[in-house]
Formats: structure tokens, C-alpha cells, sequence
């Protein structure tokens, strides 16, 4: 067998770029795979809890490791990604592209790898001085000892051999896959206390509810409730109103705000990086916060009420409509941009009259959309003062236990909140259809 | 005459992927040519047009524009060169959901009161001018129709009555007919024929097809990998010239 060259091109680490853009993906594969057995030894260790009697014990009874039980799980699970890498393909590897191979990128032999996995030990000992040996191709110890190394897959595809896929029961990833959802799906089970017995056997005791929901009593449909003071039909007037008004404000606030979190608009230098960055920061944290914690944010700021419901609802349709103006201001024909750019118009006019007339159907589809979610929103966010249809909703089931009729009342407001939802649905499909 | 556009040691490369575009470009056209860049895809003729008027920055070298430098202007002074220097597209580029008439008008924008286009008003005389100009080139029963809603050769005509609304003394047409089909390819040149010899506009276009080269140019320039590999009248070019622009493996397809 003719003995095939390195195909190292191996020299010293020219940069620190460099050196960190070589060994990113093997550090993100190690962490990930590391992650993943230490989420194994966590999983087991809450199987063992559940089912076995544990000598350690802390306050709250569950299972405690001992004073060497930390450094066994770490070092444990340490070993094994190692091991992982070593004789097999993982999932880390997998998804960060890189497979193992020979310095003349050959499969690998067994004593190759024997030879990786102990050397591996004396390379971390040494990691700072391996480190900095290393060549531009971040070559460690072991790297160089076994004569094996990290190739990114992207770079030898044409050049390794066809070779049959193993079955996925003799494969690492396909193993430690199948292991991960397992346990994932176990450990869920147990932890959100799932009973389906519980959930077939007392289906009959809530047969009564079943009959109350679906033969609604609409007594308060148009006539209001003394108690209440209100009727169905106002309440579900008042949360139609805050979803429009907080479409609008939240739309017209997004519009101009969407225009800082588009690339294309913001430009490469710094400071439009900068805007664009802190935009799209904002949209996504404010998106993040439901709308109920914005209400009780403003149930205090301004009292209770449909007022705090708008106020909360515009927050959050401000991040929500940003977010998606902003990606369709990205996606535009750049084309007429360019035209318009050609005749002398200043960088605004190129906005005005390139830009906008492209995304103006789509922000109108956008907003629709928004406000048919806003009416939605807002029957929960009564339940900390927002106002709307949920005050009613809230108010009837309230009433359980007093009004003999309470629930029928409560699927009364149900009915109307789906009438209305179905409707907005419709219309809003009916023009966005026109519209696009 | 004197030169109307002086063109030096262009360069452009462009950071991703490391590819030089341009390669030292060095040229001049006279006022009222008809210059036509011809070359392979990918040559470098869309870049060159767009580094003139600096729709792409380009990495070194100069471009004068009557005397101007191009390359050192403020972005204001870059915006009334811009104004001289009209440009069309292979792909039109109008804003398909805006009116014929705003698409006409759009080329004014560089002179009309800014606060006024703002609020999309123009003043009379502009709307006027667009009607004119539309009525130039064929199209004035399409005004207030959508953009989309014309034929591509329509549609280019459009571009063209854009062009002509910036009153301007130079024209560039990237690829102008490319989309087109041979009918409608050469009555589109034919507009830019009537712009250069009645009006008097230098015209740069790059063109796919050598024999509307010939028909329309005064003067082909042709690029290969970003270099100029020939330079002189459209008669000149014979079957060797052809395959040192266009590779040894290329045939001679006529457009009539």
C-alpha cells in the first residue's frame, strides 16, 4: 500500500484568530456532548430518586451526591464524551461538522484510537503549553501523538471513501439520540405528574361542566347584570376596542422602529450596527414578556381596567409587529432602492418612495393579524385587571358555587368570545387576500 | 471635444469571497458617444456601471464626470452628479406596486422641494414634464396604471421615462435588454438611440448581443474578468477578437 502523504498544511499559529476560528467548532462539539451526558447523569439521578432507596438524602428527602459524588459525576461524564470521541462519531461532532481521521485522512485504526484516547489525558494536563504549540490547524497533543485529528467534514467530503451507514443501534449519536429523548420523555412524564388513569376515571365528574358550557345561558348577552353592572356584548365591545387601539398605537409606534431593525436599511457601519443591534434587543425582550405581566405592570401604574389593558397589549403588539415589519422591510426588492438611489434622491426619499410602497401591504396584513391576537390576549389578561370580556369570563366563573347558572353563564361568554375571534379571523383572511 | 467621463485605474474588490471585479479599468468617453461594454456574465460590466455613479463604492481609482471627481464627491455633491447621470436596469427596477406616474416621477426626486415630496406632492410643471415624457416614449395611456401590470418592454420604457425626467447628460443602461425579446429589445434601443443623437446624451450600455452592438454602439468596450480586453469601433471586431472576449468555445448569435 503506497504510503499517502500528510495532508497537514500545517505551521505555527499565525494569530489568535486564527487559532480561535480552528478550534471554536471542536470546543462547541465537546461542550455540547459534555452537556448532554451531564444532562444523562441528572436524569438518572432523578430515575434513582423516584424509584430506589438513596442512602443521601438532603432535607427535602431526594437523593444528594456525597463530597466526592461532584467531582465523580464531572470526571465521569468527562471520560465518556472522550470515549465518544475517541471510538465513535457523537453528536456534537455530527453537528458541528467535523469528523475524525488519520493526518493522511484515512479512517482511523483501532490502536489509533486507543492511542488518542490516552493521550487526550496528558493533552488536558497540558492544555495552556499544548495550546500554544499548536499550529494553525490547532494541532493539540493528542492530536499529534495519535496521528489522528478533527477534520471539518466541509473540507474532505469529495476525497473519503463511500462507505455503508451503520444501523443506528451501533452508532454513538444514534444511540445517545435515542437515550436522550428516552430519558427526556421519562423523566417529563414523572416530573409534570402526568395520571392518565386519573385522567380517564374522574372524566364523568366533570360531565355536568361539559353540559353547562354547551348549553349556554345568554340571559346577559345585551342586558346587563346588576351585580356586574355590564353585559356580555359591552364587555366584548370594551376588548374589541382595546385590541384596535392597542393595534394601532403599537402598529404606528413599530412602523418607524422597524425601519432600525432591518439590515438592509441600517447599513454596515458601526453605528447602524449598533441601532440595528439594540432594536432587534428590544423587540425580542419585550417579546419575550407576556402581555398579562405587562398588565400587571400597568394595573399599578394606572389601576385597574381596560386602560391598563391597552397600555399592555400596545407593548407588547410594538415588539411583536416590530419584529415581523422589520423581517419583511429585509426581505424587499433592493432593485428599485438602487434606481431610485441612481436619480439623486436623498436616503429618506429612497425610504419614502422606494421602501414603503413595497411593505405597506404587508404591514396591513401584519396589523390585521395582530388585532384579531390582541382580542384573543386580552380575555386573559383580565384575569390581573386588564379589563375587556375577561372581566366577565372571570366573573361568572367567580360565581360558581353561588349562581346555580354560573357555569352556563361562563359558556355563554365563551360562545361570544369564538363568534367574535372567528369573525375577525375571517375578515382579516378576506382582506389580507385582497391586499397581498 | 472634451472627454465627459474619464475613468482611471478602477479597482474593485469585493471582500467576500475575495474576488476583484475590476481590475485597473482605464477609459474616457466623449461627450455624445454611444459606448457599448460588451463581455461575459460576470465580467465586471454591471459593477463598472454602478462604481461610476457610486451605487457601489469602488476600492481605488478615479472617475471625473466633466471635469468632477466622482470618487471624492460629499454625499450631497454625489447626489446632484447623480442628478446628471441617469441609469436603467436589466431588470427595470420600478416599484411594482406604485403608479406609472410616481414611477416617472421618482426620477425628479433629486430636484423637486424635498418637504413637498415628502408628503408625495410635485409641483404641476413636474407632473407635466412626466406626462411629456411618458407621451416620449409611447406609454402615456399607461400613467395611472400599477407598474406590474405592464409588459417587460413597457415596463423598460418606464425606466427610460424615469431617466429622461432627470434631464440627464450622461445614460447608463445595465444590460437594458436582457429581459426583453428581440422585437422589443430594439425598439427600447431605439429610445436610446433618439436620447443620444437628438438630446445629445452620452450613453454607456452594457449589452449581451454583439449584433445590437454594432447597430447601436459608436464605440464597444469589452471586459473580461474584470479587465478591458478590447477597445475600439464595433466594425473592427472580427472572429478572433470575438473569441478572445467571449472564450474559444463561443458562437455568434444574431439578434435581428
Amino acid at each position: 500500500m503506497a504510503k499517502r502523504p500528510s495532508r497537514l498544511k500545517s505551521t505555527r499559529a499565525n494569530s489568535l484568530p486564527a487559532l480561535l476560528g480552528a478550534i471554536k467548532p471542536r470546543l462547541f462539539a465537546f461542550l455540547l456532548d459534555w452537556a448532554s451526558w451531564g444532562y444523562v447523569a441528572y436524569a438518572v439521578m432523578f430515575l434513582i430518586n423516584r424509584y430506589w432507596f438513596v442512602r443521601y438524602v438532603n432535607f427535602y428527602g431526594t437523593l444528594t451526591l456525597p463530597i466526592w459524588g461532584w467531582p465523580l459525576v464531572v470526571l465521569s461524564t468527562l471520560e465518556l464524551v472522550v470515549l465518544g470521541h475517541a471510538f465513535g462519531h457523537s453528536i456534537g461532532l455530527s453537528l458541528f461538522g467535523l469528523r475524525l481521521l488519520t493526518h493522511s485522512h484515512r479512517f482511523p485504526r483501532t490502536q489509533d484510537r486507543i492511542s488518542r484516547y490516552l493521550w487526550w489525558h496528558a493533552a488536558v494536563l497540558l492544555l495552556p503549553v499544548s495550546l500554544w504549540r499548536s499550529g494553525r490547524e490547532c494541532l493539540l497533543l493528542h492530536d499529534v501523538r495519535s496521528k489522528t485529528y478533527m477534520v471539518p467534514l466541509a473540507e474532505v467530503k469529495d476525497e473519503l471513501p463511500v462507505t455503508k451507514p451503520r444501523p443506528w443501534y451501533l452508532t454513538n449519536r444514534g444511540l445517545m439520540t435515542v437515550a436522550l429523548i428516552g430519558l427526556t420523555f421519562w423523566v417529563g412524564w414523572l416530573a409534570t405528574q402526568i395520571n392518565l388513569e386519573r385522567l380517564f376515571s374522574r372524566a364523568p365528574k366533570s360531565a355536568y361542566l361539559w353540559k353547562a358550557l354547551v348549553t349556554p345561558d345568554f340571559e346577559h348577552l345585551a342586558m346587563p347584570d346588576p351585580e356586574l353592572k355590564d353585559s356580555i356584548m359591552g364587555g366584548m365591545l370594551e376588548s374589541i376596542f382595546m385590541a384596535l387601539l392597542a393595534t394601532i398605537f403599537g402598529g404606528l409606534i413599530a412602523f418607524p422602529l422597524s425601519f432600525l431593525g432591518a439590515r438592509n436599511i441600517m447599513g454596515f457601519s458601526p453605528l447602524g450596527w449598533l441601532i440595528y443591534t439594540l432594536a432587534r434587543a428590544f423587540f425580542n425582550i419585550f417579546r419575550s414578556i407576556e402581555s398579562i405581566l405587562w398588565a400587571v405592570v400597568f394595573a399599578v401604574w394606572v389601576g385597574f381596567g381596560p386602560f391598563a389593558g391597552v397600555l399592555a397589549l400596545t407593548i407588547h403588539t410594538i415588539a411583536a409587529l416590530g419584529k415581523l415589519y422589520s423581517e419583511q422591510v429585509e426581505s424587499i426588492d433592493p432593485g428599485p432602492l438602487e434606481a431610485i438611489a441612481a436619480t439623486g434622491a436623498r436616503r429618506w426619499q429612497v425610504v419614502l418612495y422606494g421602501v414603503i410602497p413595497q411593505i405597506i401591504p404587508s404591514y396591513l396584513a401584519f396589523s390585521l393579524y395582530r388585532w384579531d391576537i390582541n382580542v384573543r390576549m386580552s380575555t386573559v389578561i383580565a384575569l390581573v385587571g386588564g379589563g375587556g370580556i375577561g372581566r366577565i369570563l372571570f366573573y361568572y366563573k367567580g360565581q360558581v358555587g353561588r349562581l346555580s347558572n354560573a357555569w352556563n353563564q361562563v359558556g355563554a361568554v365563551v360562545f361570544a368570545i369564538v363568534a367574535v375571534v372567528w369573525l375577525l379571523d375571517y375578515i382579516s383572511g378576506r382582506v389580507r387576500e385582497k391586499i397581498i | 471635444m472634451a472627454d465627459h467621463l474619464v475613468v482611471e485605474h478602477l479597482t474593485k474588490v469585493y471582500k467576500r469571497g475575495d474576488v476583484l471585479a475590476l481590475d485597473d479599468i482605464s477609459f474616457s468617453v466623449k461627450k455624445g458617444e454611444f459606448l457599448v461594454l460588451i463581455g461575459l456574465s460576470g465580467s465586471g460590466k454591471s459593477t463598472l456601471l454602478r462604481c461610476i455613479n457610486r451605487l457601489i463604492e469602488p476600492t481605488a481609482g478615479k472617475v471625473y464626470f466633466d471635469g468632477i471627481d466622482v470618487t471624492a464627491a460629499s454625499s450631497k455633491d454625489l447626489r446632484h452628479l447623480r442628478r446628471r447621470m441617469a441609469m436603467i436596469f436589466q431588470q427595470f427596477n420600478l416599484v411594482k406596486r406604485s403608479s406609472v406616474l410616481t414611477n416617472v416621477l421618482s426620477g425628479r426626486l433629486g430636484y423637486v422641494n424635498p418637504w413637498l415630496s415628502a408628503a408625495h406632492q410635485f409641483p404641476h410643471p413636474e407632473i407635466k414634464m412626466a406626462m411629456a415624457n411618458l407621451e416620449r416614449v409611447g406609454i402615456p395611456e399607461q400613467a395611472y396604471k400599477r407598474a406590474d401590470e405592464l409588459s417587460g418592454g413597457q415596463q423598460q420604457r418606464v425606466g427610460i421615462a424615469r431617466a429622461l425626467m432627470q434631464a440627464p447628460e450622461l445614460l447608463m443602461a445595465d444590460e437594458p435588454v436582457s429581459a426583453l425579446d428581440p422585437a422589443t429589445s430594439h425598439s427600447v434601443m431605439r429610445y436610446l438611440e433618439l436620447m443620444n443623437r437628438e438630446d445629445g446624451v452620452t450613453v454607456i450600455a452594457s449589452l449581451h448581443f454583439l449584433s445590437l452592438a454594432r447597430r447601436y454602439g459608436t464605440r464597444i468596450l469589452a471586459l473580461k474578468d474584470g479587465k478591458i480586453v478590447y477597445e475600439g469601433l464595433p466594425s473592427e471586431i472580427d472572429e478572433a477578437r470575438f473569441k478572445k472576449i467571449y472564450g474559444e468555445e463561443a458562437e455568434q448569435v444574431e439578434v435581428h
